[in-house]
């Protein structure tokens, strides 16, 4: 088994059509990271949910308003780090951190798959 | 039945025509592997052969004709071999016995359940969650890499994996992905393959995925099980009658 690092995995529960400064909040949240160079984060949609609001997210004939789920994965400081300003953004949503293992495959040149 | 792992590979060379007693000796070795609940076995009659003395022996001709190879193969358990293997050599009188470590990847049988698919003996309790991140268009030999990654986990036996698309994300490659755009033809989303396993298996499919992806991210963390949800019960009891042969 390679060798691993300690970590921390933070998953960040968004409606899809929250928004902040015009564009979708979890553009701006992915943007940001980018920007805290943060390692990486990843967005995915759910079919269904319901959350603090308590209202059904799903997605309708006129318009879609489903779950989000941004997973994020850097180290304990840059996490830490991001948590705060995140807080900020967020109206209403939800954010967890758990404690992770974490490997790094890295063996093509970064601008090969362009 | 054979399960999967590592195994031995038995074949014995003999003449058709050499005799113990009354019947051939070939029919002996095999009569003695079936009385015996080898595994199975099969008796192969090769198209030319020749041995010790330097001699082709081939239907072909009916000077050739006689002493025509026999060849009887066995799969088993290292210690039914060990087992089989002082009496074959007692047996065998005129012949070879040759003896290979093989590795058995799949047993399956038509009428009944799979070996592979018998119910997951993994309960309730501790277990690690490995989250795998890497593109949708990242390929393993022209195949998708993460149907790749799936097919392997699945053929090692590891509990279950699950395949996420995600619609947006950047990483190991620095590059942002965005899948489902109207004019991009290319698709790379970023996909994360989730699976959930006992310590030891994961440890197993980290080794997979490690030997298989070009770059991308690994993580495990600690998760509880709560709830596993067994095949129907008429299912088990087909597998209980399988394992009571």
């Amino acid at each position: 088994m390679p060798e691993t690092q300690r970590g921390k995995l933070l998953r960040i529960h968004v409606s899809e059509h929250d928004r902040f400064d015009g564009k979708p909040l979890y553009e701006a949240i992915v943007q940001k990271c980018r920007e805290m160079k943060i390692a990486g984060a990843t967005v995915f949609k759910g079919l269904e949910g319901y959350g603090r609001t308590a209202e059904i997210h799903r997605s309708h004939l006129i318009g879609h308003d489903q779950p989000i789920l941004i997973t994020i994965v850097d180290s304990d400081s840059q996490v830490r780090k991001l948590i705060p300003i995140l807080d900020d953004m967020l109206d209403t949503g939800l954010m967890s951190v758990s404690d992770v293992e974490v490997m790094r495959f890295q063996r093509s040149l970064p601008d090969q798959h362009t | 039945m054979l399960s999967k792992g590592p195994a031995k590979r038995v074949t014995i060379f003999v003449n058709e025509d050499t005799r113990h007693g009354t019947e051939p000796l070939w029919r002996a070795v095999f009569d003695l592997l079936v009385h015996k609940r080898a595994a199975g076995a099969s008796v192969t009659r090769p198209a030319m052969g020749f041995g010790s003395h330097h001699k082709v022996h081939s239907p072909d001709m009916e000077a050739t004709m006689e002493h025509l190879p026999v060849r009887i193969e066995f799969i088993d358990a290292p210690e039914k071999v060990e087992e089989l293997l002082p009496t074959l050599y007692d047996l065998v009188t005129d012949g070879m016995i040759d003896v290979q470590d093989t590795t058995i990847v799949k047993v399956a049988q038509k009428e009944k359940k799979p070996q592979a698919k018998v119910p997951h003996s993994r309960t309730a309790g501790a277990a690690r969650l490995l989250r795998i991140f890497l593109g949708e268009a990242d390929k393993w030999h022209g195949e998708p890499l993460y149907d790749a990654i799936v097919k392997k986990l699945r053929m090692e036996d590891i509990a279950g994996a699950t395949v996420y698309k995600a619609i947006l994300g950047y990483g190991a490659k620095g590059h942002t992905h965005k899948g489902q755009s109207f004019l991009h033809l290319a698709h790379d989303s970023p996909v994360m393959i989730s699976v959930v396993d006992s310590a030891v298996k994961i440890k197993q499919a980290v080794e997979i995925a490690e030997g298989m992806l070009q770059d991308g991210l690994v993580v495990i963390s600690d998760v509880d099980i709560i709830r596993l949800a067994h095949p129907s019960p008429m299912m088990e009891v087909a597998d209980a009658g399988n394992a009571a042969r």
